[in-house]
């Protein structure tokens, strides 16, 4: 017992030491952890899920899925920097949290803390209402708040978030003036919305994708329509300049080395150009996006803080 | 349906159910090794599955798992699961009193009974039930939050007003972090360590396990009563215990699997609803709270129910009804099973096989489960203490890490744990600080969502007490509040006798001062809560104020009532201080090595110290042998386990 013990010690160390002197060539030599800073159950975990039966099979070693769930993400994104930085130890972030919440006050990290590697897919925000619901068209529920103000009400995941500034800016953007109530998660916040407790969804085509003849999508915050949902309007179609969604990819910690920041880039760019997973996530009702490590996602990142910033500002979510 | 029976019982799904089964058993039998862990660390081997395995093992090991979670509750006092909070009540004293394998074998066969029940309402109700479900909205959980409160009454030990004080602070101290309705940090002071607010398992584990650990050390009387030879698994005896509470097994089976069909409730309120309505109408020779098995068989069939009962929401309409069942979703979603809507329709086979797979390992719990309890038992009862504190305590500490990766949240269990033992001496049990803080966040969050609805529509009482569902809930409420004052009610309507209260010696001025100073404790921390409360929006601030105003008034009543009848109730504290402050202290030390000495060195380091403080008398050296290496060994094999079975990232530091 004491020997293999002994041995299984000195392995450790050995694969400690091996991590230490990690080079980009090596890289992956074991299992990576894939942190996600949410319970189970949400579109983290499940893209989370969908990409590691993909490395496994490109990549040859396991993405280790954990969760570390916690004041909406912050108690995950505030210790990602302690982690080690061997490309061992990824993260998933989301936009607009790792924007928004440190704006909002001390939440242990700051927008600039995170190394974002890669940034995968989006869940495009959409307006959703039950299938028997009055509301046949985004117009439908234009009139209906104009005619009775505030008293249209939506659930929404949390506060701060895609949906809640969806909901401002559509709000600002229609001249209406709507109620909104936080739920904790899309979850509760569908079960809400199937239980008639509230009049519609600010929620994302994947609630669509998931409920299926339940619910009716009113209209898509894309460029264009989603494949999965041909018939649903974009708001853009319907003269509203509204893309929006909240936007998920992987960040590393700050002592990551650049060839491992590079390597692990390019890695998520292989699982998202396989077929296999893109029909994966397009039937699930997520939107895939493309934007690698280097110069394009530092823009990437400005513009949408700039974008964040304006319109949390001008709701009062932020001083 | 034949056909789905058929598919089920296949040679590898059987074999899978088995062990299934065993391995969650196992798993939430450790403090903080909760059934969604259990679920998580297993998605990826399901990738290489066929759909319908996939379903039975993640199905076996959750069941297993909450099934699991009664041999602490019942041997150490400490939940392993949420779900099995009340099998303390009563399953903790039944273990003191030498009936703890007669408790474990009532825990197996009513978990059996509530977990056959709930797959029956799958298999047969799940598309209705679903729908019902769905009529629960935030008014209705805000509701069923209170409702849970109204146990308060029956749970403090003798004082009413210290459990109400208890519980307002358990309410608050769930409110600490950041909010989930108004995304506010609230009650942080700054610290970073208390931004994802208290978790609520390592707050478990805190406050009931490690007050036991600190009386095991004091003196040298041994854990639990050794159990006379050759009993077995009293299986005959459990089994007419069962039948003499058969309107209770079936009632809180019922229970589960509604309550579990609730996404957003789960297995800790279903067992602690269970427990209220057996213990309001309860039979039995021995007081619940005091070790009547009938709090078991409540608590264990209805939080086995909810497995069953959880799938309903999840499978129906593809939102999870308990934590694991979230897991499961995403592992369903990779096998590329869509739930919802479609899934009874389209994917029929898929879900019957999997009911009926279910069904097997519930049955299958059976004699697994008796056989792992039998162990169980026996191990904790035989280990001497110098071997059952260290171990214990470090399961605790791994476990509580395990939760959510967070060295943290050690330190804030040991503090918890601090502090619920020095709240239990003062006569504050700790189950109402329990109870405050898993409803707190439902309550708020319901109550918050429930006033924005209602003052948008511009009818806030009809939110409140117009809707039909919550005037049941309301009434039950009035009713579990009420009940335990019926014979003092009586007494006043009837008038016979004016003052027939056991009246007790009126207690030494020093006992009233210590009492008056945990009172003022509280009200201090009310007081803080209101202050900060006014630098906070007013969706974050409207919770938090109004429980502290109302701490305050039961804490002045508290104060008031104190003086005039100086009648204080406590708990002696015999054996030796210094042992006692010895093991949250070494605890504390360990947590602070971790970083740099790494998880296993430290828990070694730890393990040792808390051995010596354990020892009671001489031993031989051979003794003492033994027992290092037994724990030396033990907390090895966990922390390997831990890191290599079950993918804990575990600090590492210099060297294990």
């Amino acid at each position: 017992m004491i020997r293999k013990t002994l041995f299984a010690a000195i392995g450790v160390a050995a694969l400690g030491l091996a991590g230490m002197s990690a080079n980009a060539e090596e890289f992956p030599s074991k299992s990576v952890d894939y942190v996600i800073p949410f319970g189970p159950g949400g579109e983290s975990d499940i893209t989370a899920r969908f990409q590691q039966s993909f490395f496994k099979d490109k990549f040859g070693q396991e993405l280790v899925v954990s969760y570390k769930p916690g004041g909406g993400g912050a108690v995950g994104w505030s210790q990602l920097n302690s982690m080690a930085g061997d490309g061992h130890s990824i993260m998933g972030i989301n936009l607009p949290h790792i924007i928004v919440k440190p704006r909002q006050g001390d939440v242990g990290f700051q927008t600039d803390d995170i190394t974002a590697v890669y940034m995968f897919h989006y869940t495009p925000d959409a307006i959703v209402v039950n299938a028997d619901s009055d509301l046949k068209s985004l117009q439908d529920l234009i009139d209906y708040a104009k005619a009775y103000p505030k008293q249209l009400t939506f659930s929404g995941s949390g506060k701060g978030t895609a949906n809640h500034l969806a909901q401002i800016i559509f709000d600002q953007k229609a001249g209406i003036e709507t109620t909104y109530v936080a739920f904790k998660g899309t979850g509760a916040s569908v079960t809400a919305l199937l239980g008639n407790q509230v009049s519609a969804q600010w929620g994302y085509t994947t609630v669509g994708a998931k409920q299926g003849d339940k619910v009716r999508l009113l209209a898509v915050a894309m460029e264009e329509r989603h494949p999965a949902f041909p018939d649903v309007p974009t708001f853009k179609e319907l003269g509203f300049d509204m893309v929006s969604g909240a936007y998920r990819g992987i960040a590393v910690p700050s002592s990551t080395p650049e060839d491992i920041r590079q390597k692990l880039s390019g890695m998520i760019a292989e699982i998202n150009a396989d077929p296999a997973f893109q029909k994966q996530m397009l039937e699930g009702g997520f939107a895939m996006m493309d934007i690698g490590y280097g110069a394009d996602l530092d823009a990437w990142m400005a513009a949408r803080t700039e974008d964040y910033v304006a319109a949390a500002k001008s709701a009062g979510i932020i001083d | 349906m034949f056909e789905y029976v058929l598919s089920a019982f296949t040679p590898l799904n059987i074999a899978l159910a088995l062990a299934g089964v065993a391995a969650g058993t196992i798993i939430g039998s450790i403090p903080g090794l909760t059934a969604t862990m259990a679920v998580a660390v297993l998605v990826p081997i399901t990738f290489s599955m066929p759909a319908d395995s996939a379903l039975i093992l993640m199905g076996a090991i959750y069941t297993g798992a909450i099934y699991g979670g009664a041999y602490a509750a019942i041997l150490l006092n400490t939940p392993g699961t949420p779900s099995a909070i009340a099998t303390t009540f009563d399953g903790y004293p039944m273990a003191r009193r030498g009936d703890g394998d007669l408790a474990v074998s009532v825990a197996c066969l009513s978990s059996v009974v509530g977990g056959i029940v709930g797959a029956i309402a799958l298999l047969l109700l799940a598309p209705p039930l679903a729908e019902a479900a769905l009529a629960f909205g935030p008014v209705e959980y805000f509701w069923l939050a209170i409702f849970g409160l109204s146990l308060i009454a029956a749970l403090s030990t003798g004082d009413f007003l210290k459990g109400v004080i208890a519980a307002c602070f358990g309410l608050l101290i769930s409110m600490i972090g950041i909010s989930e309705t108004s995304a506010e940090v609230r009650f942080t002071f700054g610290s970073q360590t208390l931004l994802g607010g208290i978790e609520i398992v390592s707050a478990l584990i805190g406050l009931y396990c490690i007050p036991v650990l600190i009386d095991l050390v004091a003196t040298p009387a041994r854990h639990l009563e050794m159990p006379e030879k050759g009993r077995g698994f009293r299986l005959p005896e459990a089994f007419g215990k069962l039948m003499l509470n058969k309107f209770n097994v079936l009632r809180s089976s019922v229970i589960g699997t509604l309550v579990g069909a609730l996404p957003g409730a789960g297995g800790s309120i279903a067992g602690l609803v269970a427990y209220s309505e057996a213990r309001r109408t309860g039979k039995g020779d021995e007081k619940y709270g005091e070790g009547n098995p009938g709090g078991i068989v409540a608590t264990e069939s209805a939080n086995n129910a909810t497995v069953g009962g959880g799938f309903i929401p999840t499978l129906v309409l593809g939102i999870p009804g308990t934590p694991p069942d979230a897991v499961i979703l995403g592992a369903l979603l990779v096998q590329g099973v869509k739930t919802g809507p479609t899934l009874f329709a389209e994917g029929a086979n898929i879900v019957y096989t999997f009911i009926f797979g279910l069904l097997l390992a519930t049955i299958l719990m059976l004699p697994v489960g008796l056989m792992i309890g039998r162990f169980a038992y026996g191990a904790i009862v035989r280990s001497p203490k110098a071997v059952l504190v260290p171990v214990v305590a470090f399961m605790t500490v791994i476990g509580t890490f395990a939760i959510r990766n967070s060295i943290s949240d050690i330190a804030i269990m040991v503090v918890l744990g601090i502090i619920g033992w020095i709240a239990t001496k003062r006569g504050f049990s700790v189950s109402p600080i329990v109870l405050g803080l898993i409803l707190g966040r439902i309550a708020e969050q319901g109550f918050v969502q429930g006033w924005t609805i209602g003052d948008a529509v511009g009818n806030l009482w009809g939110q409140f007490f117009g809707r039909p569902l919550s005037l049941v809930i309301i009434a039950m409420t009035l009713v579990s509040f009420l009940y335990p004052f019926l014979p003092q009610i009586k007494r006043l309507v009837m008038r016979s006798n004016p003052n027939p209260v056991i009246e007790r010696d009126p207690a030494p001025m020093s006992a009233v001062l210590r009492d008056g100073i945990s009172f003022l404790i509280f009200g201090a921390v009310a007081l803080v809560v209101v202050v900060e409360s006014a630098s906070l929006n007013p969706d974050a601030a409207v919770f938090p104020r109004t429980i502290a105003m109302g701490m305050l008034v039961f804490v002045a009543a508290a104060l008031i009532k104190l003086v005039l009848t100086r009648d204080v109730i406590e708990e002696t504290a015999e054996g030796s201080v210094v042992r006692r402050i010895a093991v949250p202290t070494i605890m504390l030390g360990g947590v602070a090595l971790i970083s740099t000495l790494g998880f296993g060195v430290a828990g070694l380091l730890m393990g040792v110290a808390l051995m010596f403080v354990a020892q009671h008398g001489r031993a031989s050296p051979q003794f003492w042998l033994t027992l290092t290496a037994g724990v030396v060994i033990t907390i090895l094999v966990f922390t390997f386990g831990f890191r290599n079975l079950l993918a804990v990232p575990l600090p590492a530091g210099w060297f294990l």
